[in-house]
């Protein structure tokens, strides 16, 4: 869907306190004579985003700002710089009906030691009383103080370990029980699933062999063998996922590929716990 | 995948939509304009989505003489000027694969043969194990025969299901005698009385506004409620209808149906769940419990020529195929009460009509006035009581009128708008309520069709307005098109100290 750019700005070795000024003025101008723009909300969309995947991550929110109209705050962790905070503002605005509706994006570069407090720069940002997503992009630094921080203000963390170099799923479970979280590499296995489903009860008795890449295989080995209630035996790596039950090669399912701003698009949708994934995960 | 989540582990955390059994789609009335600008569009959808049955037909059945092959391209042509989605070879093709036609001449046996045959054949060739939906798109008057038809051909091996479109009936007996009909052959659970306006998400979303939000339902009565104002109005003309409009008018085309069961959603008690009988139940008590004081409180109109959208239109009387000294109305409102502990003494106005200023159906739910504003008078001047607006169509979504500070050093109060836009907060689109309706009824959930006992007493208050009719001839026409209604209906409001909300 077309967006517009109302007004942006640009601010480097800002604060907290100027971004909130310029971003009210930013919304003062979009309510364009006439134009009948409206703010709406329904969550804030924090995304930590290391550099190399920041192009990534701008075109899979570009696809996905007109669904979901949110605050994003986008962090871009730059340790090696020195200390400071560089912000870029924007308001996108997308036509609805006879109006348009406005979200805000800011991408913030936390330089330095603002690496170490990412939380203490998104809590004054987020917007009250709205769910806050937080999407590591790559693989999270479990175990440090921006992934602590985060998954404690996040109501719903966000990755794809399908993006790890190494599937580190036990520290990932560590979290389980402080935020809800999300796998995009699950979320794209949900169509195996239902047409696995779909062969109960067979399936329950076959031997499984599993192949393809590793965070993709891993969890529906994971996936099986908790709900199943029976050992799987180690997964295979290959570039495609591939299954075969009973000797036999399962086609695999079909529809259309879900494009990465869809993934990311229905797990924001989601807000319980997903159980089903935590125990794939922990028989992964 | 029939299973269970409880029977099929692999299930468990799937969203996994049912998906309808196996069947066969016959559409009577398959050559008239609701197949191709509503249900083909809306059968197209629902293959885009995946949600049709894996094995599955549709057999259009009309009067004129079409091939297979004539159907099919016609289909497509209707699909691509009026399907919300663009097209796509591809699914086309998978619909289309399953796509037959025959001709409704001669005697109701001979249809039977053709038809009968036809489905005996698509049954085999599709798989579709036997179970038929009949879609009554159909006149009223062709109803009855063909529902003997179906009941002759109700099919021992699978499921029968029949959809029948509005208006059912033209009056509480003639309703009667078809529900009696439909009871002699068919389960109600096999009866789907549709109203369409059941199946828009915003009708919907009056149920979770008042179930799924604590703040509202407390206020809901008439402790707080001063009245509700319910507009079903439409800018359009009777669009080449005379023939059926004539007979109808604007009581039986929306009053009965669309408006009553708008009635019906807002002043509802909570359902115990959300199943059909549960819903249904609390709809027809409030059907049930719905009284007009009188005479006096419904009013009705016919338009006279008039401007709509800066065009001069023709009155009613100047519309093709209408008498030029026709009675019809074209235009109702009334006050109605709810006699329930709830809502004793808190009027309804309801209004529908045609050629009105603009399209717009709207429940408007004015609260009492704030008990003891302690500003002066002038400072409050420009406020109004709260309102509660829901937008059914079109822009939909709800906007709270509140009283706010006006900036500057003064206290002066105005009236402001917090809006909800269903397209600006939920950016899919949302789906035809035809899409919706089709779907369920192929699942079987009756939950957005009418129930044979809430049609009667819809007919039954209809009925009631109607009788004093006979006797008086109304000076019409009394309003010009592109206004909102006759004076009177003005004065039905400002009679009680209120007026039509401003638009």
């Amino acid at each position: 869907m077309a967006q517009a750019l109302i007004d942006d700005w640009n601010g480097e070795d800002t604060s907290i306190a100027e971004i909130e000024r310029e971003l009210g003025k930013l919304r003062d101008s979009s309510l364009l004579p006439g134009a009948s723009n409206m703010r709406t909300s329904v969550m804030t969309h924090c995304a930590w985003v290391p550099r190399r995947w920041l192009d990534a991550a701008e075109q899979t929110l570009a696809g996905l700002a007109d669904r979901h109209p949110s605050r994003t705050v986008i962090l871009i962790p730059a340790p090696e710089e020195p200390d400071g905070l560089d912000a870029q503002l924007a308001v996108r605005c997308y036509p609805a009906g006879d109006r348009h509706v406005c979200g805000e994006v800011l991408e913030l570069t936390l330089r330095g030691n603002r690496v170490e407090a990412p939380a203490s720069i998104v809590l004054p940002l987020l917007i009250s009383d709205l769910p806050v997503f937080c999407r590591f992009r790559g693989e999270p630094p479990f175990g440090e103080a921006p992934w602590e921080q985060l998954v404690d203000i996040a109501d719903r963390v966000i990755v794809d370990s399908g993006e790890w170099d190494e599937l580190r799923y036990d520290e990932l479970r560590a979290s389980f029980d402080t935020a809800a979280i999300s796998d995009i590499a699950w979320a794209r296995l949900e169509p195996w699933r239902v047409l696995l489903a779909g062969r109960w009860p067979e399936i329950a008795e076959q031997e499984i062999r599993i192949a393809g890449p590793p965070a993709d295989a891993a969890l529906l080995r994971g996936w099986l063998a908790s709900r199943l209630r029976r050992t799987i035996r180690p997964v295979a790596a290959a570039d495609e996922l591939t299954v075969k039950l009973g000797g036999e090669t399962v086609a695999p399912p079909r529809g259309e590929v879900r494009s990465p701003s869809d993934l990311l698009s229905a797990e924001l949708d989601h807000f319980a716990r997903d159980r089903v994934y935590e125990e794939a995960v922990a028989a992964a | 995948m029939t299973a269970t989540a409880a029977e099929n582990p692999l299930l468990e955390g799937l969203n996994v939509r049912p998906r309808p059994e196996p069947c066969t789609l016959v559409i009577f009335g398959a050559s008239g304009d609701l197949t191709q600008r509503k249900l083909m569009p809306a059968l197209y959808a629902l293959a885009v989505r995946h949600l049709l049955p894996e094995r599955f037909a549709i057999v259009g059945a009309a009067r004129s003489d079409m091939s297979d092959e004539d159907f099919r391209e016609r289909m497509k042509e209707a699909v691509q000027e009026f399907a919300r989605d663009d097209f796509r070879q591809d699914v086309w093709d998978t619909l289309a694969e399953g796509m037959r036609y025959t001709t409704l001449v001669g005697s109701e046996n001979q249809d039977e043969d053709s038809l009968g045959r036809l489905l005996d054949e698509v049954d085999r060739e599709r798989a579709t194990e036997g179970n038929h939906v009949y879609y009554f798109a159909v006149p009223p008057a062709a109803i009855a025969a063909l529902v003997r038809e179906v009941a002759a051909r109700k099919s021992e091996k699978g499921w029968t299901r029949l959809i029948i479109e509005k208006p059912f009936g033209h009056d509480l007996d003639s309703a009667r005698a078809l529900n009696a009909l439909l009871r002699e052959r068919f389960d109600e659970s096999e009866v789907f009385r549709i109203d369409h306006y059941l199946g828009k998400e915003t009708v919907q979303n009056m149920l979770a506004l008042r179930f799924a939000n604590g703040i509202f339902e407390p206020i809901w009565n008439r402790q707080f409620i001063d009245h509700v104002q319910i507009t079903v109005a439409e800018s359009i003309g009777i669009e080449g209808r005379a023939a059926f409009y004539e007979h109808a008018g604007a009581l039986r085309d929306v009053f009965q149906n669309h408006l009553l069961q708008l009635v019906a959603l807002t002043a509802m008690e909570p359902p115990i769940d959300f199943t059909s009988e549960s819903v249904r139940n609390e709809k027809v008590k409030v059907l049930r419990s719905l009284h007009t004081p009188g005479p006096k409180s419904v009013v009705r109109g016919q338009y006279g020529r008039g401007f709509v959208d800066g065009e001069e239109v023709p009155g009613y009387r100047e519309e093709e195929g209408v008498s030029r000294d026709t009675g019809t109305e074209t235009f109702v409102a009334a006050k109605l009460y709810v006699d329930n502990w709830r809502w004793a003494d808190t009027p309804f106005y309801v209004r529908t009509g045609k050629r009105l200023a603009r399209r717009e159906t709207t429940i408007a739910i004015q609260f009492k006035r704030a008990p003891h504003p302690p500003f002066e008078e002038v400072a409050a001047e420009a406020l109004r009581p709260n309102v509660l607006l829901i937008h059914v169509q079109p822009n939909e979504g709800m906007s709270l009128a509140i009283g706010a500070k006006a900036p500057g050093l003064g206290l002066s109060i105005r009236t402001v708008h917090m809006d909800f836009l269903y397209g600006s907060a939920f950016r899919e689109g949302l789906p035809e309520a035809y899409e919706r309706l089709i779907l369920d009824a192929m699942l079987g959930d009756a939950t957005l069709f009418t129930r044979a006992d809430e049609i009667e007493e819809q007919w039954a208050l209809v009925d009631a307005i109607a009788a004093p009719w006979q006797r008086d001839r109304p000076a019409f026409p009394n309003y010009a098109a592109g206004t909102w209604g006759p004076p009177s209906a003005d004065d039905l409001v400002h009679r009680d100290g209120r007026s039509w909300r401003r638009h």
